[in-house]
């Protein structure tokens, strides 16, 4: 031991210092975007084929079965109405997912657009713009989302605009922010100098380079908006029985789980629970590794 | 003292590995300035790293970093804990950067001084009262209770200096300490670790990828080319006859006020996976044969010189000098002359413009250009320098119709880019097709080109105001592709992809493509290594030969400009103080300003500045809002009350005009200031 340790430092200076480190953030985050691709491609999955995986159909009642414990035919038992709850979960797959990503795509579109043209041409257009995103961000979204709902009204459109309306007004900030310091660099002035349009510079120049962030919030967005169309729904804004959604199913089967009757409420409970995970995943991995790029 | 023994670092992430130093020996004993020179990518920052202890993640190093008796690199982090700040100190690149904005700078240093040096807080508070007046700062009673943003850079600088001598380290590693400050404040700052040297018997490592700016202070020279060391020696030796081709390479890609010619050399730095097998310059080298570049040269002792050492299997002996065409500068500045005189119309005419940015909050605003004429005809070249603050930018973005005068007139053929009083403006389409008749040239390559864009796009981007087709518009991107000597495979390529010397060349190419009338180029080669800024000044110099254009070029540094302007201007807080054909401004400066700047810029050969000619002025004022009289007065050593009061219009004496009454006694006036101290 004493011979080889006298080895070792005779020739110390040729044996590398290894210092650690390095890419540990960025690994982490990687698999946080993998996790997270991985659930929502399941739940995608699931959406689509939700015909072939469930016994029951969306809203087809058995009615000498209300109420009955999971097992037998019924993998995860009925509601008060006779409905299979395992096929309502799938089944409220597609209008979750659905509603969540077209509210947010709406979102992100208008937002983006008043963001781009307020940070662009500022003046009294951004003063504008931006005192009505001040209104809109007044209130705690969840109220906003209740008020809009309340006044639109049912169904499945009204909820998406209902949604978008409430998101879109941060995509409006944050393209705004990105705009004007985009603004100050050379390359909008090589545009300019370049002779290109107003909306040259802003569609061909502006667009694409401030779209990164947008990038990274949108899927953490998703989550939020599933969260908040299951809100509008539990407290009968959203979606309405009998169709399938998340939402709607706890707060019908409320009443059952002091019942003792869990089944009812925890089965689309834990499939929102894992659903927003997986977009917290996807979007939170996007981020590190955004930030992990500009060190 | 601290003595570097075959370090070799090479940095091992998933994915890539770069081989960042590779054998690096050399030695700093007390009391002694040595310089690291090279260009980004040599391993001048890893050797700091290395010195301090902070090599990045990934790093296998071997060898050693002998600090005293102990090796740093093997050091635990209780003695590196010691080791940092009481046996090296550092002054970052970026002083502002470095210092936190949120605390006093007095606080930062008596913090420092109070956990190294155990001092009480009255102490320290003496103590950094006292390091402030060490290195120059004035009133340092008010200057401790400042934060970070209210210093100048050279005062961020300098409070740096103080914050890194404060602890007494043995030694101190100043990183790129004069990159981004002015040429008159530069030596200045040099200086201070001269003296650090000096006075304290520290050990100084200056690190730089300027030799010629350096070299002054120094007493030993190291060049570092891709990880290792090629040259090392006595600065003014190996300044005045470099043996190393880099070395000379280096020299030579530098213009010199004198009017030496730029000598470009092609290709860049390698960027090694692991150590080199042969000599890493052999593909830029013109010396290079088959020893080259199957072997890599040992460090031998040159014969003769003081530790004077070499990697090299032909060392040159000439002086630097010797092997180029005969001094004498561009002969084209002469027939240049009547080309102004022609009767041809003006590509470019500003009258009398002033440019005003206003404060967002309350009434004050920041007064950038005042009164600037100029006139320009086509063919002329025209440089532009002065020092940051200046208004070179501002001009450019006149020039450009960026922004627009608060008064007076600015056209460019003929034409208004941008609202001003009394002259119609085109609309639309008509606008869009006047803009692309003036190009500008960025200073950051990079930046200038989108981001999200390929490189295709963005050269083409002049031609879709000019409504061409996609084909038409091919036919004229490859035409100046081959013009740039880029290969087309880049149009396809992002910005982040290109080198800085590519992307500059993509910029220039995109201000050629529409055949413009002017071309303006804004400091082009500041954010360009050295050799790299050679490459890319021959480019320029080609395109601003072209006779049916006229071209600006705006620098800070007197230097570049001589190569290829015909006439000058110098400009001082937004106004120009001096005015002529090139040489004559060069060889016989009239102003004060123009005098301190060609006395403050580094030469070559050693004798810095013009020899007891040089004026020296002011340092480090707050900018005194100069309204009416001089804008120099608060600064020129030959201010009088005539100069304060009573504002100073451009008047021709010989060749050139200048904006100064005291013009003709000034030679008397510098020669009693050179014996007075």
């Amino acid at each position: 031991m004493a011979e080889l340790r006298a080895a070792v430092s005779g020739d110390s200076a040729q044996t590398p210092v290894v210092v650690a480190g390095g890419d540990r953030d960025s690994r982490f985050a990687r698999r946080m975007i993998i996790v997270g691709a991985t659930i929502l491609s399941v739940v995608a999955l699931v959406a689509v084929f939700a015909p072939l995986l469930s016994p029951w159909g969306e809203t087809e009642i058995d009615p000498a079965n209300t109420l009955v414990a999971p097992g037998g035919n019924h993998l995860l038992g009925t509601d008060g109405n006779g409905m299979d709850i395992w096929s309502r979960v799938l089944y409220a797959a597609r209008l979750d997912l659905g509603i969540a990503l077209a509210a947010v795509a709406l979102a992100v579109v208008v937002g983006t657009l008043l963001g781009l043209v307020a940070g662009y041409f500022g003046g009294w257009l951004d003063d504008v713009l931006m005192r009505v995103v001040d209104i809109f961000q007044s209130f705690p979204t969840f109220i906003l989302a209740l008020a809009v709902a309340a006044l639109l009204g049912n169904g499945t459109i009204n909820l998406i605009i209902t949604i978008a309306a409430v998101n879109a007004p941060a995509y409006a900030r944050l393209v705004r922010a990105e705009v004007r310091s985009l603004r100050e660099l050379p390359f909008v002035d090589a545009a300019i100098t370049s002779g290109a349009s107003p909306v040259g510079v802003l569609w061909r120049h502006l667009l694409p380079n401030s779209l990164t962030p947008v990038r990274v919030i949108a899927p953490l967005n998703c989550g939020w908006a599933m969260l908040t169309l299951a809100g509008l729904s539990f407290l009968g804004l959203g979606v309405s029985i009998p169709e399938a959604e998340w939402g709607a199913m706890i707060s019908l089967g409320a009443a059952d789980v002091v019942g003792g009757r869990w089944w009812t409420s925890v089965p689309p409970g834990l499939a929102l629970f894992v659903c927003v995970l997986g977009f917290s995943l996807l979007g939170e991995g996007l981020q590190d590794r955004a930030n992990a790029k500009r060190r | 003292m601290l003595s570097i023994e075959n370090l070799s670092v090479t940095i091992r992430r998933p994915g890539r590995q770069v081989a960042a130093l590779s054998g690096v020996t050399f030695a700093v004993r007390p009391g002694e300035v040595v310089g690291l020179v090279g260009e980004s990518g040599g391993g001048k920052s890893m050797v700091a790293r290395a010195i301090v202890g902070l090599l990045p993640g990934g790093s296998h190093a071997t060898g050693r970093v002998l600090f005293g008796d102990s090796d740093v690199l093997r050091m635990d982090d209780a003695a590196l804990a010691a080791h940092r700040g009481r046996g090296v100190a550092i002054c970052f690149q970026n002083p502002r950067g470095a210092l936190s904005p949120t605390r006093t700078i007095g606080k930062q240093l008596v913090d420092r001084l109070a956990t190294h040096q155990d001092m009480s807080g009255d102490r320290a508070r003496e103590a950094a009262r006292e390091l402030f007046e060490a290195v120059g700062i004035r009133s340092p009673q008010r200057r401790l209770d400042a934060y970070a943003h209210e210093l100048s850079g050279g005062m961020a600088q300098r409070v740096m200096i103080s914050l890194a001598t404060g602890c007494a380290p043995d030694l101190l590693i100043a990183d790129e300490p004069t990159t981004g400050l002015d040429v008159t404040l530069t030596r200045e700052i040099l200086r201070q670790f001269r003296h650090a040297a000096d006075t304290d018997g520290r050990g100084v490592l200056l690190i730089s990828h300027d030799l010629a700016s350096i070299a002054e202070v120094c007493d030993r020279v190291v060049v570092l080319y891709a990880g290792t060391v090629v040259e090392s020696g006595p600065a003014a030796q190996v300044l005045r006859e470099p043996a190393h081709p880099y070395t000379r390479a280096l020299l030579r890609s530098v213009p010199d006020v004198g009017g030496r010619p730029v000598v470009a050399t092609p290709g860049a730095m390698p960027l090694l996976t692991e150590a080199p097998e042969n000599c890493p310059f052999v593909a830029r080298c013109a010396h290079a044969d088959r020893t080259c570049s199957s072997r890599r040269p040992g460090t031998q002792p040159i014969p003769g010189g003081r530790e004077w050492s070499l990697a090299c299997f032909h060392p040159q002996t000439r002086p630097l000098d010797a092997d180029l065409p005969s001094t004498s500068h561009t002969p084209d500045a002469g027939d240049a002359q009547p080309a102004a005189a022609d009767p041809k119309p003006a590509v470019l005419e500003i009258e009398d413009a002033h440019v005003v940015y206003r404060s967002r909050f309350g009434s004050g605003g920041h007064h950038a250009l005042r009164g600037v004429t100029l006139r320009l005809a086509p063919g002329e070249t025209l440089g532009v320098v002065g020092e940051s603050g200046c208004g070179k930018s501002t001009l450019a973005k006149l020039v450009m119709g960026l922004v627009a005068p608060t008064s007076g007139t600015v056209t460019v053929a003929g034409q208004a880019l941008v609202k001003q009083p009394g002259r119609p403006r085109p609309r639309g389409r008509a606008l869009r097709r006047a803009r692309t008749r003036a190009q500008l040239v960025f200073q950051d390559p990079i930046g200038s080109l989108s981001p999200r864009r390929t490189v295709g796009d963005s050269i083409a981007e002049p031609l879709r105001a000019a409504g061409l087709s996609p084909a038409q518009r091919e036919e004229r991107v490859t035409a100046v592709l081959d013009r740039m000597e880029l290969d087309r495979s880049i149009l396809q390529r992002y910005p982040h992809e290109l080198s800085g010397g590519q992307a500059q060349r993509i910029g220039i190419a995109r201000a050629l493509v529409g055949e413009p009338d002017l071309i303006v180029f804004d400091e082009p080669t500041s954010a360009l290594d050295v050799t790299v800024q050679a490459q890319i000044l021959d480019v320029i110099a080609d395109v601003a030969a072209d006779a049916d254009r006229a071209s600006v070029f705006i620098s800070h540094d007197l230097a570049t400009v001589r190569g290829f302007a015909d006439r000058v201007v110098v400009l001082y807080l937004g106004r120009v103080v001096e005015e002529g054909p090139v040489d004559v401004v060069f060889d016989t400066p009239r102003h004060p300003y123009t005098r301190a700047l060609l006395g403050s810029a580094p030469r070559l050969g050693g004798t810095a500045g013009a020899d007891g000619e040089a004026v020296e002025l002011v340092k480090d004022l707050e900018e005194a809002d100069a309204a009416t009289g001089c804008p120099l007065a608060a600064r020129c050593p030959f201010v009088t009350d005539r100069c304060r009061s009573e504002q100073q219009e451009l008047q021709s004496y010989g060749e050139s005009r200048a904006a100064c009454w005291r013009v003709p006694e000034l030679p008397a006036l510098i020669g009693r200031q050179a014996v007075t101290p």
